[in-house]
Protein backbone atom coordinates (compact mmCIF):
# COMPACT_ATOMS: atom_id res chain seq x y z
CA UNK A 1 0.00 0.00 0.00
CA UNK A 2 1.49 3.55 -0.84
CA UNK A 3 1.54 6.26 1.57
CA UNK A 4 -1.08 7.78 0.01
CA UNK A 5 -3.46 5.18 -0.16
CA UNK A 6 -2.55 4.21 3.58
CA UNK A 7 -3.70 8.11 4.32
CA UNK A 8 -6.93 7.33 1.94
CA UNK A 9 -7.52 3.98 4.31
CA UNK A 10 -6.99 5.85 7.61
CA UNK A 11 -9.97 8.32 6.53
CA UNK A 12 -13.48 7.09 7.37
CA UNK A 13 -15.04 10.13 6.69
CA UNK A 14 -13.62 12.53 4.20
CA UNK A 15 -14.68 16.28 3.49
CA UNK A 16 -15.99 16.78 0.84
CA UNK A 17 -14.22 18.64 -1.20
CA UNK A 18 -16.36 21.80 -1.76
CA UNK A 19 -16.85 22.00 1.46
CA UNK A 20 -12.91 22.35 2.18
CA UNK A 21 -12.31 25.24 -0.44
CA UNK A 22 -15.86 26.74 1.56
CA UNK A 23 -13.17 26.29 4.47
CA UNK A 24 -10.73 27.83 2.65
CA UNK A 25 -12.55 30.50 2.03
CA UNK A 26 -14.07 30.86 5.18
CA UNK A 27 -17.34 30.94 4.49
CA UNK A 28 -18.28 27.95 6.94
CA UNK A 29 -20.69 28.73 9.74
CA UNK A 30 -18.55 28.23 13.21
CA UNK A 31 -19.53 24.74 14.34
CA UNK A 32 -18.97 23.62 10.62
CA UNK A 33 -15.80 24.85 10.90
CA UNK A 34 -14.60 23.78 13.59
CA UNK A 35 -15.83 20.37 12.78
CA UNK A 36 -13.82 20.29 9.97
CA UNK A 37 -10.86 21.79 12.06
CA UNK A 38 -10.98 18.63 14.41
CA UNK A 39 -11.41 16.41 11.46
CA UNK A 40 -8.11 18.05 9.55
CA UNK A 41 -6.03 18.15 12.89
CA UNK A 42 -6.21 14.34 12.79
CA UNK A 43 -6.37 13.28 8.46
CA UNK A 44 -3.49 13.79 6.24
CA UNK A 45 -5.80 12.60 3.42
CA UNK A 46 -8.11 15.15 3.69
CA UNK A 47 -5.41 17.51 4.44
CA UNK A 48 -3.46 16.85 1.34
CA UNK A 49 -7.08 17.21 -0.57
CA UNK A 50 -7.20 20.41 1.27
CA UNK A 51 -3.97 21.48 -0.11
CA UNK A 52 -5.04 20.51 -3.73
CA UNK A 53 -7.83 23.14 -3.24
CA UNK A 54 -5.57 25.04 -2.34
CA UNK A 55 -3.59 25.02 -5.25
CA UNK A 56 -7.18 25.38 -7.09
CA UNK A 57 -7.67 28.51 -5.59
CA UNK A 58 -4.69 29.87 -6.53
CA UNK A 59 -4.82 28.59 -10.06
CA UNK A 60 -8.17 30.06 -10.42
CA UNK A 61 -6.45 33.78 -8.92
CA UNK A 62 -3.62 33.38 -11.19
CA UNK A 63 -5.49 33.03 -14.91
CA UNK A 64 -8.23 36.28 -13.39
CA UNK A 65 -5.34 38.41 -13.14
CA UNK A 66 -3.77 37.50 -16.37
CA UNK A 67 -7.60 38.44 -18.40
CA UNK A 68 -6.71 35.24 -20.27
CA UNK A 69 -10.32 34.13 -19.52
CA UNK A 70 -13.66 35.21 -21.63
CA UNK A 71 -16.11 35.65 -19.22
CA UNK A 72 -18.87 38.29 -17.48
CA UNK A 73 -17.52 40.02 -15.22
CA UNK A 74 -18.40 42.35 -12.34
CA UNK A 75 -17.45 46.46 -11.11
CA UNK A 76 -16.26 44.80 -7.79
CA UNK A 77 -13.80 42.56 -9.40
CA UNK A 78 -12.53 45.84 -11.74
CA UNK A 79 -12.55 47.40 -8.84
CA UNK A 80 -10.44 44.55 -7.20
CA UNK A 81 -7.76 44.36 -10.09
CA UNK A 82 -7.37 48.16 -10.20
CA UNK A 83 -6.54 48.13 -6.56
CA UNK A 84 -4.14 45.21 -7.66
CA UNK A 85 -2.51 47.64 -9.84
CA UNK A 86 -3.60 46.12 -13.04
CA UNK A 87 -4.18 47.90 -15.71
CA UNK A 88 -7.72 47.81 -17.51
CA UNK A 89 -8.37 49.16 -20.94
CA UNK A 90 -12.01 49.25 -21.57
CA UNK A 91 -14.04 50.66 -24.42
CA UNK A 92 -17.90 51.38 -24.87
CA UNK A 93 -19.39 51.22 -28.01
CA UNK A 94 -22.88 51.92 -28.40
CA UNK A 95 -25.52 49.97 -29.15
CA UNK A 96 -25.54 49.30 -33.14
CA UNK A 97 -22.30 51.66 -33.11
CA UNK A 98 -18.55 50.87 -33.22
CA UNK A 99 -15.17 51.49 -31.43
CA UNK A 100 -11.77 51.50 -32.48
CA UNK A 101 -9.53 49.51 -30.20
CA UNK A 102 -6.18 48.10 -29.64
CA UNK A 103 -4.13 46.05 -27.06
CA UNK A 104 -0.81 46.95 -25.58
CA UNK A 105 1.82 45.30 -24.13
CA UNK A 106 1.27 47.00 -20.75
CA UNK A 107 -2.33 46.54 -20.32
CA UNK A 108 -3.42 43.49 -18.63
CA UNK A 109 -7.36 43.05 -19.21
CA UNK A 110 -9.38 44.39 -21.74
CA UNK A 111 -13.33 45.19 -21.15
CA UNK A 112 -16.06 45.86 -23.25
CA UNK A 113 -19.10 47.53 -21.58
CA UNK A 114 -21.59 46.77 -23.40
CA UNK A 115 -24.70 49.07 -22.94
CA UNK A 116 -28.24 47.75 -23.75
CA UNK A 117 -32.06 47.25 -21.66
CA UNK A 118 -31.74 44.25 -19.72
CA UNK A 119 -35.04 44.71 -18.06
CA UNK A 120 -37.30 41.22 -17.68
CA UNK A 121 -34.68 39.35 -19.94
CA UNK A 122 -34.62 36.11 -17.97
CA UNK A 123 -32.02 34.21 -20.08
CA UNK A 124 -29.29 36.75 -22.06
CA UNK A 125 -26.87 34.78 -24.96
CA UNK A 126 -23.66 37.20 -25.54
CA UNK A 127 -22.22 36.11 -29.35
CA UNK A 128 -19.22 36.51 -30.20
CA UNK A 129 -18.61 36.90 -34.55
CA UNK A 130 -16.43 37.91 -36.82
CA UNK A 131 -16.72 41.15 -39.10
CA UNK A 132 -19.23 39.70 -41.46
CA UNK A 133 -21.35 38.61 -38.56
CA UNK A 134 -20.95 35.33 -38.47
CA UNK A 135 -20.96 33.54 -35.27
CA UNK A 136 -17.89 32.16 -33.75
CA UNK A 137 -18.51 31.35 -30.53
CA UNK A 138 -21.34 31.77 -27.93
CA UNK A 139 -21.88 32.11 -23.87
CA UNK A 140 -24.98 31.33 -23.22
CA UNK A 141 -26.94 32.44 -19.83
CA UNK A 142 -24.21 35.02 -18.97
CA UNK A 143 -24.78 36.23 -15.74
CA UNK A 144 -26.23 40.13 -15.51
CA UNK A 145 -27.20 42.20 -13.09
CA UNK A 146 -30.37 43.37 -14.83
CA UNK A 147 -30.48 46.75 -12.94
CA UNK A 148 -26.98 47.60 -14.08
CA UNK A 149 -27.65 48.34 -17.63
CA UNK A 150 -24.74 46.97 -19.46
CA UNK A 151 -23.14 43.99 -19.48
CA UNK A 152 -19.06 44.44 -18.69
CA UNK A 153 -17.43 41.57 -20.99
CA UNK A 154 -13.83 40.56 -20.45
CA UNK A 155 -12.19 39.09 -23.90
CA UNK A 156 -9.21 36.83 -23.65
CA UNK A 157 -6.36 39.29 -23.33
CA UNK A 158 -3.92 36.51 -24.48
CA UNK A 159 -6.00 36.31 -27.49
CA UNK A 160 -6.07 39.84 -28.58
CA UNK A 161 -2.44 40.00 -27.94
CA UNK A 162 -1.97 37.53 -31.02
CA UNK A 163 -4.79 38.89 -32.83
CA UNK A 164 -4.14 40.97 -36.13
CA UNK A 165 -6.31 43.73 -36.93
CA UNK A 166 -9.67 42.43 -37.57
CA UNK A 167 -12.87 43.50 -36.67
CA UNK A 168 -15.31 41.64 -34.10
CA UNK A 169 -19.19 41.92 -33.61
CA UNK A 170 -20.46 40.99 -30.14
CA UNK A 171 -24.25 40.95 -29.76
CA UNK A 172 -26.26 40.29 -26.93
CA UNK A 173 -29.61 38.37 -27.58
CA UNK A 174 -32.69 37.23 -25.69
CA UNK A 175 -35.40 35.30 -26.02
CA UNK A 176 -39.00 35.26 -25.99
CA UNK A 177 -41.78 33.05 -24.83
CA UNK A 178 -41.64 30.64 -28.42
CA UNK A 179 -37.85 30.61 -27.64
CA UNK A 180 -37.32 32.85 -30.88
CA UNK A 181 -34.15 35.29 -30.42
CA UNK A 182 -34.50 38.89 -29.84
CA UNK A 183 -31.50 41.34 -30.66
CA UNK A 184 -30.71 43.37 -27.44
CA UNK A 185 -27.86 45.47 -28.76
CA UNK A 186 -24.42 44.76 -31.26
CA UNK A 187 -21.46 45.92 -30.89
CA UNK A 188 -18.40 46.21 -33.27
CA UNK A 189 -14.86 46.42 -32.17
CA UNK A 190 -12.33 47.40 -34.65
CA UNK A 191 -9.20 45.99 -33.87
CA UNK A 192 -6.16 47.57 -34.80
CA UNK A 193 -3.12 45.40 -34.09
CA UNK A 194 -0.30 47.31 -32.17
CA UNK A 195 1.86 44.87 -31.24
CA UNK A 196 5.03 43.77 -33.23
CA UNK A 197 3.62 39.94 -35.47
CA UNK A 198 2.20 38.93 -37.60
CA UNK A 199 -0.50 40.77 -39.65
CA UNK A 200 -2.83 37.62 -40.03
CA UNK A 201 -3.69 34.19 -38.21
CA UNK B 1 3.87 10.32 24.40
CA UNK B 2 5.28 8.58 27.10
CA UNK B 3 8.48 8.29 25.64
CA UNK B 4 8.81 11.78 25.29
CA UNK B 5 7.19 12.21 28.98
CA UNK B 6 9.60 10.20 30.28
CA UNK B 7 12.39 12.48 28.70
CA UNK B 8 13.91 9.57 27.11
CA UNK B 9 11.52 10.51 23.49
CA UNK B 10 14.30 12.02 21.05
CA UNK B 11 12.88 9.99 18.55
CA UNK B 12 9.34 9.86 18.95
CA UNK B 13 9.56 13.83 19.39
CA UNK B 14 10.93 13.69 15.85
CA UNK B 15 7.81 11.53 14.79
CA UNK B 16 5.19 13.75 16.84
CA UNK B 17 6.89 16.67 14.42
CA UNK B 18 7.06 15.12 11.38
CA UNK B 19 3.33 14.17 11.64
CA UNK B 20 1.18 17.34 13.47
CA UNK B 21 3.69 20.18 11.72
CA UNK B 22 1.75 19.91 7.91
CA UNK B 23 -1.65 19.98 9.86
CA UNK B 24 -0.59 22.56 11.94
CA UNK B 25 0.82 24.21 9.02
CA UNK B 26 -2.41 23.89 7.27
CA UNK B 27 -4.05 25.42 9.97
CA UNK B 28 -1.94 28.61 9.75
CA UNK B 29 -2.51 29.02 6.18
CA UNK B 30 -6.29 29.31 6.43
CA UNK B 31 -5.81 31.67 9.29
CA UNK B 32 -2.93 33.89 8.83
CA UNK B 33 -3.12 33.69 5.21
CA UNK B 34 1.02 33.80 5.49
CA UNK B 35 3.64 31.16 4.99
CA UNK B 36 6.07 32.73 7.30
CA UNK B 37 3.47 33.01 9.93
CA UNK B 38 2.37 29.43 9.29
CA UNK B 39 5.32 28.38 9.89
CA UNK B 40 5.97 30.39 12.81
CA UNK B 41 2.63 29.23 14.40
CA UNK B 42 3.60 25.35 13.52
CA UNK B 43 6.88 26.19 16.04
CA UNK B 44 5.46 27.54 18.35
CA UNK B 45 2.45 24.81 18.91
CA UNK B 46 4.79 22.29 18.77
CA UNK B 47 7.22 23.50 21.12
CA UNK B 48 4.01 24.31 23.13
CA UNK B 49 3.09 20.21 22.37
CA UNK B 50 6.42 19.45 23.38
CA UNK B 51 6.91 21.43 26.63
CA UNK B 52 3.43 20.10 27.54
CA UNK B 53 4.71 16.46 26.84
CA UNK B 54 7.87 16.82 28.46
CA UNK B 55 6.43 17.98 32.18
CA UNK B 56 3.47 15.58 32.11
CA UNK B 57 0.55 17.53 31.39
CA UNK B 58 -0.79 15.48 28.72
CA UNK B 59 -0.29 12.08 29.14
CA UNK B 60 -3.47 10.45 27.18
CA UNK B 61 -2.81 10.25 23.58
CA UNK B 62 -6.66 10.57 22.27
CA UNK B 63 -6.74 14.12 23.68
CA UNK B 64 -3.55 15.40 22.11
CA UNK B 65 -4.79 16.25 18.71
CA UNK B 66 -7.72 17.89 20.46
CA UNK B 67 -4.66 20.04 22.55
CA UNK B 68 -2.61 20.98 19.43
CA UNK B 69 -5.69 22.32 18.35
CA UNK B 70 -6.31 24.18 20.65
CA UNK B 71 -3.34 25.27 20.74
CA UNK B 72 -3.37 26.43 17.67
CA UNK B 73 -6.47 28.34 18.32
CA UNK B 74 -5.27 30.27 21.31
CA UNK B 75 -1.52 31.18 19.92
CA UNK B 76 -3.16 32.70 16.36
CA UNK B 77 -5.69 34.66 18.76
CA UNK B 78 -2.19 35.47 20.33
CA UNK B 79 -0.32 35.96 16.95
CA UNK B 80 -3.37 38.59 16.06
CA UNK B 81 -3.14 40.21 19.49
CA UNK B 82 0.44 40.71 19.01
CA UNK B 83 1.21 38.86 22.40
CA UNK B 84 4.46 37.46 21.55
CA UNK B 85 5.81 33.72 23.55
CA UNK B 86 7.98 33.25 20.88
CA UNK B 87 11.21 34.95 21.81
CA UNK B 88 11.22 33.05 25.44
CA UNK B 89 10.07 29.76 23.81
CA UNK B 90 12.38 29.54 20.96
CA UNK B 91 15.28 30.63 23.72
CA UNK B 92 14.14 27.38 25.82
CA UNK B 93 13.04 24.70 23.68
CA UNK B 94 14.45 26.20 20.03
CA UNK B 95 17.53 24.63 19.74
CA UNK B 96 16.03 21.03 20.57
CA UNK B 97 12.79 21.11 18.05
CA UNK B 98 13.10 18.54 15.38
CA UNK B 99 13.12 20.06 11.81
CA UNK B 100 10.13 18.86 9.64
CA UNK B 101 9.59 18.41 6.26
CA UNK B 102 6.55 20.16 5.16
CA UNK B 103 4.38 18.81 2.07
CA UNK B 104 4.27 21.69 -0.60
CA UNK B 105 1.16 22.95 -2.14
CA UNK B 106 0.87 20.60 -5.19
CA UNK B 107 1.40 22.09 -9.32
CA UNK B 108 -1.68 22.28 -11.11
CA UNK B 109 -1.12 22.82 -14.85
CA UNK B 110 -1.54 26.27 -15.63
CA UNK B 111 -2.84 25.78 -19.53
CA UNK B 112 -5.21 22.56 -18.39
CA UNK B 113 -6.50 24.54 -15.36
CA UNK B 114 -7.77 27.33 -18.28
CA UNK B 115 -8.86 24.89 -20.34
CA UNK B 116 -11.43 23.64 -17.57
CA UNK B 117 -12.38 26.97 -16.38
CA UNK B 118 -13.21 27.84 -20.10
CA UNK B 119 -14.99 25.13 -20.22
CA UNK B 120 -17.48 25.53 -17.06
CA UNK B 121 -20.56 27.42 -17.70
CA UNK B 122 -21.06 31.28 -17.70
CA UNK B 123 -22.59 31.74 -14.17
CA UNK B 124 -19.94 28.61 -12.64
CA UNK B 125 -17.33 30.50 -14.39
CA UNK B 126 -18.05 33.85 -13.05
CA UNK B 127 -19.02 32.36 -9.38
CA UNK B 128 -15.65 30.20 -9.12
CA UNK B 129 -13.42 33.69 -10.48
CA UNK B 130 -15.32 35.95 -8.20
CA UNK B 131 -15.06 33.58 -5.26
CA UNK B 132 -11.26 33.08 -5.24
CA UNK B 133 -10.03 36.03 -6.73
CA UNK B 134 -12.01 38.60 -5.01
CA UNK B 135 -12.44 36.17 -1.73
CA UNK B 136 -15.86 37.72 -2.42
CA UNK B 137 -18.58 36.66 -0.12
CA UNK B 138 -21.56 34.73 -1.52
CA UNK B 139 -23.58 38.16 -0.52
CA UNK B 140 -21.84 40.14 -3.01
CA UNK B 141 -21.72 37.24 -5.83
CA UNK B 142 -25.46 36.39 -5.00
CA UNK B 143 -26.67 39.79 -5.47
CA UNK B 144 -24.32 40.11 -9.11
CA UNK B 145 -26.02 37.19 -9.78
CA UNK B 146 -29.47 38.06 -8.66
CA UNK B 147 -29.80 34.68 -6.88
CA UNK B 148 -29.70 33.34 -3.54
CA UNK B 149 -26.51 33.07 -1.29
CA UNK B 150 -27.74 29.10 -1.21
CA UNK B 151 -28.07 29.10 -4.92
CA UNK B 152 -24.44 30.66 -5.05
CA UNK B 153 -23.24 27.83 -2.89
CA UNK B 154 -24.38 25.04 -5.11
CA UNK B 155 -23.28 26.74 -7.98
CA UNK B 156 -19.86 27.01 -6.33
CA UNK B 157 -19.53 23.10 -4.95
CA UNK B 158 -21.15 22.31 -8.35
CA UNK B 159 -17.79 24.08 -10.32
CA UNK B 160 -15.59 22.86 -7.92
CA UNK B 161 -16.32 19.22 -8.39
CA UNK B 162 -16.23 19.71 -12.42
CA UNK B 163 -12.57 21.71 -12.24
CA UNK B 164 -11.46 18.47 -9.81
CA UNK B 165 -12.94 16.02 -12.47
CA UNK B 166 -11.48 18.07 -15.36
CA UNK B 167 -8.10 18.25 -13.67
CA UNK B 168 -8.05 14.33 -12.90
CA UNK B 169 -8.01 15.11 -9.18
CA UNK B 170 -11.45 14.01 -8.00
CA UNK B 171 -11.93 11.12 -5.32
Amino acid sequence: MSGEDTRQANCRNPIDAAVLADYWLGVLAEAEEATVEEHLIGCDWCGDRLREVMALAGGLRNLAREGSLRMVVSETFLDRAREEGLRVRQYSPPAGGGVQCTVTAEDDLVIGRLTANLRGAKRIDLSICDGQGVEQLRLPDIPVDSGAGSVIYQESITFLKAAPTSTMKIRLVTFDEAGGERLLGEYTFNHTRSLPGPGAW
Amino acid sequence: MRQIGRGSGREAEAELCRRMAPRIRLYGLRHLRDEHASDDLTQQVLITTLEALRAGRLREPEKLASFVLGTCRMTVLNLRRGAQRKERLLEQFGADLPISVQPTIPHLDHDHLARCVQNLKERERTVVVMTFYDEQTGADVASFLGVSEANVRVIRHRAIHQLRKCMGVAE
